[in-house]
């Protein structure tokens, strides 16, 4: 008997955001995040992925549709409880320490003092945390983002480009530290506009593109199965073997002239063997798996932010 | 009450609020009674010229001493001192857009309203430490005043001096949420401040001030639902200070009744309409 798909912590329908100047930021969202899961919020520069987060947490007020996010509305005192956010940027008082900073979100969550000091060590910034939020670098102030939205233990963590601007040692550690938190219940929604990225903490991806949602699945759901390419000469006798064994339906010719064939890659042995005997001088036989940046690319048209 | 502390903690770590407080204290001193002092001590007989014949500046010296320093506070720090609580209520609020706080702080547990009573609150507990920093200060000040002139250490009775300090809360606390107000209407410090300054200087200062002398009683029954201008009713119905060879002053145009409940209607407006707008606007930035 299959397992049964986990309750979604957040689920919208057709959630909508028109700004007064016509622009139309989302378009009809039906997103779904399952719990325990880190989820991958893709798409380009401007395609809609801060504005949809700044719903979910209730900064921006949706102009049609629904959301509930750990079951409740967003924004509400009952869905703040459950849920840590980085919205752009981590803004902090600038005349505080960090320390100070995250006691500050202690007294506002309600929760004690002393889970300033753990979640501070979960990221590791415990050697610096009497000084002023005003010193800390750009990584050490994403980490006290971080540990801010730890601070109350939440369900679900909302990180918004969270390595944005980061050097790539500050990237490698706070996708490290995000792959950590994932693991077990919590459950982590991550935008980013880096496939890379996306690929390495992932779970589940949504794809969005100008407002709209274009798709949604696993990493391998996207990808789609691999093809075999085939390279071969008379091209026609080829094109005629593979049509006969894979289905021409599932036969394309590159432009470099080689063919792409949607077949099971334990035929690739069988398929040689059929060339062969067709008298077709076979140069090339190799399966090729689409990439994620391919996928992207196909989804949004745009360069995939690499 | 977690949104009230923790603005509270926000307020009392911050330099900025420290620097307003402070320096306002420091021109009660120095502004209020030591340079007036000075000068009443030590300017040369010339320097009453102008004055009422048998006049001198020294006779002005009255006014420093602790008989009239509730009147003196009053009178002299509703308008100076309500700049400095402007500047603290654009501070507390204005700083949370410029430094984009506001989506952190609406991110945590409480709802929007429950964040602006916590924000309005820590207000009116530092509005509070600056009146009553300002009556101490001036108190001690007229102490030192009539020790160093050899007069009497007679104080107003309790009831003026609670009264006085009422007064004074209540004109600084429309002050302060007037810029809470400016700041949250234009998300920023620098216009809030720059136009609650302004708003005090053309509309109330030189409008009402040149036009109520120009155009006559017509524009004092306007002014008298303007906010600045029932500052100055108010402080006025503690009574002026009478000064040897001077004509009394004339009555305020309006009474404290009066006053009291336009600035309590104004204190109000602001409340709903900062409400209203942190409740219906989208944070993007």
């Amino acid at each position: 008997m299959a397992s049964a798909t986990p309750q979604p912590i957040v689920s919208t329908r057709g959630l909508t955001k028109h700004y007064g100047n016509g622009i139309v930021a989302v378009d009809g969202l039906n997103l779904n995040v399952r719990r325990g899961e880190v989820y991958g919020f893709l798409g380009p520069n401007g395609a809609g992925k801060t504005t949809t987060l700044r719903m979910l947490v209730g900064l921006i007020k949706p102009t049609s549709g629904s959301a509930i996010v750990a079951g409740a509305v967003p924004g509400s005192p009952a869905s703040l409880a459950k849920v840590g956010a980085i919205i752009e940027a981590p803004a902090f008082y600038p005349y505080l320490s960090g320390y100070d900073n995250l006691r500050l979100i202690a007294m506002l969550c309600g929760v004690p003092v002393k889970r300033v000091d753990v979640a501070l060590d979960e990221v590791e910034l415990t050697p610096r945390k009497q000084h002023r939020f005003s010193t800390y670098s750009l990584g050490m102030k994403q980490r006290l983002g971080i540990a801010a939205a730890l601070i109350k233990e939440p369900d679900m963590l909302i990180l918004d480009e969270p390595t944005n601007g980061l050097d790539p040692q500050g990237m490698v550690d706070v996708r490290n530290l995000i792959v950590e938190l994932g693991r077990g219940e919590r459950t982590v929604l991550v935008s980013s506009h880096l496939l890379g990225e996306v690929e390495q903490m992932c779970t589940r991806i949504g794809v969005i593109q100008k407002g709209k949602f274009v798709a949604e699945g696993t990493i391998d759901e996207l990808r789609g199965a691999a093809t075999l390419t085939v390279r071969a000469e008379p091209a026609a006798t080829a094109a005629s073997v593979l049509s006969g064994e894979a289905g021409p339906q599932n036969v394309q010719v590159l432009p470099d002239g080689s063919f792409s064939v949607k077949v099971d890659l334990k035929r690739t042995a069988e398929i040689n063997r059929r060339l062969v005997q067709a008298g077709a001088d076979v140069t090339e036989l190799r399966a090729t798996e689409r990439s994620l940046e391919d996928v992207f690319m196909e989804l949004t048209g745009t360069e995939a932010g690499l | 009450m977690r949104a009230l502390i923790g603005e509270l903690f926000k307020a009392g770590r911050r330099p900025a609020v420290w620097v307003c407080v402070l320096g306002l204290l420091a021109a009660v001193v120095t502004i209020g009674y030591a340079l007036p002092w000075i000068a009443e001590t030590y300017s040369p007989p010339s320097s009453a010229q102008g004055l009422p014949s048998g006049t001198t500046l020294a006779d002005f010296k009255v006014t420093l001493y602790p008989i009239n320093f509730v009147r003196q506070t009053l009178q002299q720090w509703a308008v100076l001192g309500g700049v400095f609580a402007l500047i603290l209520g654009v501070l507390l609020q204005g700083s949370e857009y410029g430094w984009g706080t506001v989506k952190t702080m609406y991110t945590q547990r409480d709802g929007r309203l429950v964040m602006l009573a916590g924000k309005v609150g820590a207000l009116a507990v530092v509005v509070l430490v600056l009146v009553l920093g300002v009556f101490a200060v001036a108190a001690a000040s007229s102490t030192a005043a009539a020790l160093l002139d050899g007069k009497s250490l007679d104080f107003p009775g309790v009831a003026e001096t609670i009264k006085g300090i009422g007064a004074l809360f209540l004109i600084y606390g429309f002050w302060s949420l007037f810029g809470l107000t400016l700041a949250t209407l234009f998300r920023q410090s620098a216009m809030a401040i720059g136009l609650g300054l302004a708003y005090a200087l053309v509309v109330e200062g030189l409008i009402f001030g040149f036009g109520g002398g120009l155009l006559g009683d017509w524009v004092k029954k306007i002014q008298e639902w303007f906010p600045i201008a029932n500052t100055g009713y108010l402080a006025d119905s503690f009574g002026a200070i009478r000064l040897r060879g001077l004509p009394a002053q004339a009555a305020p145009y309006a009474d404290a009744t009066h006053a009291v409940a336009v600035l309590a209607t104004y204190v109000a407006a602001f409340l709903v309409i900062s409400a209203l707008i942190l409740r219906r606007r989208d944070v993007t930035a």
